[in-house]
């Protein structure tokens, strides 16, 4: 039996400082935007720290709670039909920004998709630990390993949220790469589902737009390259220390979504390369002690959940940097623990008490 | 078995992490890439985007009159510009700016989404268009304040002063000569945003403002000029009227005023007619005003004196084979009386005993043929021609103002040269610029511009002679109506035919009627020039020219407090001047000799061709008194410089007819109003075909012209009643 460790301070450390960064800089980025819509410039920040408030309780309960209760087929497949159901309903509820992602309940807001990536991470290490003999065997362990997940991002690329799917599918190669999956398959699926990704990024207008934007923003900086060539811009003015904290002008009308998915940007610009190199060393330190507690613990289970809830956190910030940075397209990922958003903070800070009672629990 | 899947789970797990730790190096790489190699690429970019500089107009300088009024001024007006980013609904924005401003929203939508960051929206506003848009208060639109030339006194001395163009650039008169000076230079805004979401703009550069001009206009004197201009357009429906007033001894331009004239502030779309600044750029053969160029050259090279008696020959002389007909005939008359009736017989045969050299000599010495420097754009030189250019005939029709072209201008600066003892001063209209103080610690600097060079033309002694002759013009000739109250004046009438443009060809019914003068005749205070070009009716330089000389000499004499010089209300000098009868202040048009310029003549002057002249004597129509003269006749035998044109084109017109009466079938004789009811007159008149302007009630007292007279149909009669 493994014994009892105390926490891992510094995968706490580095969320927590996360989060308090990504307090500060939503209201940076929001405080005039807030002001404009609702009169308060801390009309965001407050829902934020909220909900900042509602995960850090979460995670310190979590900690505490054994991972192994939700090594439960009650636990596991609940979570599932919910999440389901509730994806499915968002599609016939009603339409902001021209999308179908939340749900509102009166002042609150709620993204399924970001209660979809748990939901995997559960059903996967509850799945494949089951079927760890036989983790080839593809009719029985693969195809029914992938299928949910394959049902929720096709209902996530539905609303539209192609960044969100290609998560979830991420998540679930990395998890199946770490289960010791024969690498053919792995190669399989990627080829399988390149046709798919092919139709999705080039026969959808905005994305396609998107895409030759970002093989040259510099091409057409006010129109399709508009929101790459600014968020260049915006890290570019950064410099080395930034131009001070509150004093960035990207934000105000050039940055789209200065607040949830180019955060960075505006970290960029303020902060300048001290605070962006910051950040990333933050989420690598995170990512270090994620994999060291995958490493360490003797249970597959354990492993597979710690894989998981790290590498779900990891690719989205790894990959909302790129985008920032002109790296990869544009998708809309937000930042883990920085970008505004209710139940994605939520969760992730809930996943990260999971993990850290994981981390507490090795040899 | 176990060993080595662990062994393999550990190996993914490294795989894994190195990938993170790839992806992260590629991230830093990129970090260091953006924000350390390309900032100074990308922070330009941001700046360029995010800022705007934008130029600040300086005040323009304001242009005063002598004595610190403002003519021209700049005064503070509202531009509108937008920050489209901050419009929440750009298409309904554009369309209530469109409504207000009157334009196409879809050229106001086209505005707003041309940038991002700032768009001009509209410049220099009224006040009432600013305040409307002012009263939407429309997010992301912004006033900024602009100077917009503004003129006070409206079209006072417009031709002068001039105008500017949108961007307050010069485009006439005194705006544009001394744009450089007035506009100073202009400022830079940086217009950026600060984080709180408000536009700012920050002073990068002040404007340095233009500096202030001074004028030797004063706006009184011209205030008079332009009043008794008006009056006299009206009264002689003439097509256009000049008036200078001149300080005889500074050169100072006291008045400058043109007819048709325009209203600078609002310079778009005007009749190119009335912006032009005639005293200056107007080029017009003088006719009799020139006969002082001619005499005061004699009396200088003392081949006569005011004394000696010529013979007039009856009013008939042949010049370079042509004979010219003095208007009346005269016999014997003395140099000052051939000044005083404007004899063209007499000043032809003082001119060819001077000579043609010193002729030229005396023309240039007096400033034709060359720009007076003033500093006004668009200057004529006028058109003199060399002597070697000169046809034999060329002395006769020169010493009497044909065959040469002068600008008001010049002829002003001539008639101040005699004023002011026989020195030619240059005029001038600007008196000196003011620069702003620049800063805290520059000085205002005043700059007193410098008189032009002087010269003198003829000695102060036969300038006197000159100024005697001048003021029997006034007393004793075709000059009564200059005869002031309380000053003694002198001056020049002049009648000259007008060259129609179509033709080439002296006008028969149009004419320039002149009067250019002086007062007091010892210690001038000013110069008068009064052109007026094409009266209908009444059209000589004694009955048109001299009397408004008077009311604006006599206005402007007592306005500059000038002492008189003779008793007021001199009873005798009254009653001459009532008793100037009109034909006393006629003078013919002359015949017209001159050298036919042949068409191919490469140079701009305007051909002076032999036309017959009406000489409306004031009885009816006198036929045109040109003659076919024989070879034999001839003192001298054709041009040799040849001008087979003219002699063919006078032969075959002459051949035929041998007189010329012109006007026969067109004109409409007078009849006479006088003694007549209102209601009679009306009558007659439409049965004459002419119009008339009726003054007064009761019955026909005096009318003009007199009875008997010829006029075109439609030709206006103006008559006095009175009870």
């Amino acid at each position: 039996m493994a014994k009892r460790v105390s926490v891992d301070r510094w995968l706490l450390g580095a969320t927590l400082l996360l989060v308090l960064l990504g307090l500060v800089m939503v209201f940076s980025a929001s405080a005039v935007m807030a002001k404009d819509r609702f009169g308060s410039p801390y009309t965001f920040v407050l829902r934020q720290i909220g909900w900042a408030c509602a995960g850090v309780l979460a995670m310190v309960v979590l900690r505490r709670v054994d991972y192994r209760k939700y090594k439960h087929p009650a636990v596991v497949f609940t979570l599932l039909g919910v999440t389901m159901l509730l994806l499915v309903a968002v599609l016939f509820l009603d339409r902001s920004h021209n999308t179908h992602r939340w749900i509102r309940f009166g002042m609150l807001s709620f993204q399924p998709s970001e209660l979809a990536k748990p939901t995997l991470i559960f059903f996967l290490a509850f799945f494949l630990e089951t079927r760890a003999v036989a983790i080839d065997d593809w009719r029985r362990t693969l195809l029914p390993a992938v299928l949910p997940s394959l049902i929720f991002s096709l209902l996530i690329v539905k609303q539209p949220d192609l960044g969100t799917a290609l998560v979830c599918m991420a998540m679930t190669a990395s998890v199946l790469f770490v289960a010791r999956m024969e690498l053919k398959y792995l190669g399989y699926g990627v080829l399988a589902s390149l046709p798919a990704l092919y139709y999705l990024l080039f026969h959808v207008g905005f994305r396609r737009q998107r895409m030759l934007a970002f093989v040259n923003p510099w091409n057409d900086p006010q129109g399709a390259g508009f929101h790459m060539v600014q968020s260049l811009i915006a890290v570019g003015t950064g410099g080395i220390t930034g131009i001070g904290l509150m004093e960035g002008k990207q934000k105000l009308f050039y940055l789209p979504e200065p607040h949830t998915d180019f955060i960075f940007a505006v970290i960029a610009e303020e902060l300048g390369l001290l605070g962006t190199v910051a950040v990333v060393a933050l989420f690598g330190v995170f990512c270090y002690r994620g994999m060291r507690a995958a490493i360490r613990t003797s249970d597959p289970y354990a492993r597979f959940l710690a894989i998981g809830i790290t590498s779900t956190i990891a690719i989205q910030a790894f990959f909302n940097i790129s985008v920032v940075l002109g790296l990869l397209p544009t998708k809309g990922i937000p930042l883990p623990f920085i970008s505004y958003g209710g139940s994605s903070l939520f969760i992730t800070l809930a996943c990260v008490g999971v993990l850290l009672n994981i981390s507490q629990q090795t040899d | 078995m176990a060993a080595t899947a662990k062994h393999e789970g550990r190996l993914r797990l490294s795989l894994f992490a190195a990938f993170f730790c790839l992806w992260i190096f590629a991230i830093c790489g990129r970090l260091l890439w953006l924000q350390v190699v390309e900032y100074g690429f990308l922070t330009q970019k941001a700046a360029r985007q995010q800022q705007r500089s934008i130029e600040v107009s300086p005040p323009r300088g304001v242009i005063y009159d002598r004595k610190g009024r403002e003519l021209a001024m700049s005064v503070q007006v509202d531009s509108v510009f937008a920050v489209p980013s901050e419009i929440p609904d750009q298409a309904s924005t554009a369309n209530l700016l469109a409504h207000i401003l009157k334009i196409d929203p879809k050229e106001m939508l086209a505005k707003l989404e041309s940038s991002r960051s700032f768009t001009w929206i509209a410049r220099k506003l009224d006040n009432n268009v600013a305040g409307r848009i002012r009263a939407l208060n429309l997010k992301g639109i912004y006033f900024q304040k602009e100077p917009k030339r503004f003129y006070p006194k409206n079209d006072l001395a417009a031709q002068v002063i001039g105008y500017v163009g949108m961007d307050d650039e010069g485009l006439a008169g005194i705006e544009r000569s001394f744009n450089q000076r007035l506009s100073g230079r202009p400022g830079k805004m940086l217009i950026s945003m600060d984080a709180r979401h408000r536009w700012f703009g920050r002073v990068e550069k002040n404007p340095e403002p233009g500096q202030n001009l001074v004028l030797t206009i004063d706006e009184d004197v011209q205030h008079i000029a332009e009043k008794e201009l008006d009056a006299a357009m009206q009264k002689t429906h003439a097509e256009a009227g000049t008036v200078v007033i001149q300080n005889p001894k500074t050169g100072e331009i006291l008045a400058l005023a043109n007819r048709p004239t325009f209203n600078p502030n609002n310079s778009r779309g005007l009749d190119p007619k009335s912006l032009k600044n005639r005293a200056v750029s107007d080029v017009y053969e003088p006719g009799s005003t020139f006969k002082m160029v001619t005499i005061a050259a004699a009396l200088e090279e003392k081949v006569t004196s005011p004394n000696e008696v010529f013979d007039c020959q009856m009013g008939s002389i042949v010049v370079g084979g042509v004979r010219i007909h003095d208007w009346k005939p005269y016999g014997l008359l003395t140099v000052s009386q051939i000044l005083e009736r404007s004899s063209d017989v007499g000043a032809i045969k003082i001119a060819m005993r001077l000579g043609e050299d010193r002729m030229y000599k005396y023309i240039r010495g007096f400033g034709f043929g060359s720009q007076t420097g003033i500093e006004l754009s668009g200057e004529t030189r006028g058109i003199t021609k060399p002597v070697n250019r000169w046809s034999k005939m060329s002395i006769g029709a020169i010493s009497m103002g044909q065959e040469i072209g002068v600008s008001p201008l010049q002829l002003v600066s001539m008639t101040s040269s005699i004023a002011n003892d026989g020195v030619w001063t240059p005029p001038r209209i600007v008196a000196g610029s003011t620069s702003v103080a620049q800063g805290r610690t520059g000085t205002a600097q005043t700059v007193v511009f410098r008189p032009g060079q002087q010269h003198r033309v003829i000695s102060s002694f036969a300038a006197a002679e000159m100024k005697r002759m001048l003021e029997g013009v006034v007393l004793q000739g075709t000059g009564k109506n200059a005869i002031l109250d309380g000053y003694s004046s002198a001056g020049k009438t002049g009648t000259a035919q007008k060259i129609n443009p179509l033709t080439h060809r002296y006008d028969r019914v149009k004419h320039i009627a002149s009067f250019s003068g002086f007062a007091p005749v010892n210690n001038p205070a000013i110069t008068v020039t009064v052109i007026m070009d094409s009266p209908l009716g009444e059209h000589h330089g004694g009955t048109i020219g001299a009397p408004i000389f008077a009311r604006i000499a006599q206005q402007v004499l007592e306005y500059l407090d000038v002492p008189h010089d003779i008793e007021v209300r001199n009873p005798q000098r009254m009653l001459l001047r009532a008793k100037a009868k009109p034909e006393e202040e006629m003078e013919g048009s002359p015949d017209h000799v001159g050298e036919e310029v042949a068409e191919n003549d490469n140079q701009q002057e305007p051909p002076a061709i032999v036309a017959s002249a009406a000489q409306p004597g004031g009885q009816g129509i006198v036929p045109a008194t040109y003659h076919s003269v024989t070879a034999a006749e001839t003192e001298h035998a054709a041009p040799a410089d040849g001008n087979p044109a003219l002699l063919q084109s006078s032969k075959s017109l002459l051949a035929k007819t041998g007189t010329v009466v012109l006007d026969v079938d067109a004109a409409k004789t007078v009849p006479s109003f006088l003694g007549k009811p209102v209601r009679a007159v009306i009558e007659e008149s439409e049965k004459a075909g002419l119009e008339v302007d009726i003054f007064g009630s009761g019955v026909a007292r005096q009318q003009n012209p007199m009875p008997g007279a010829r006029l075109p149909t439609g030709g206006h009669v103006t008559v006095q009643f009175a009870r």
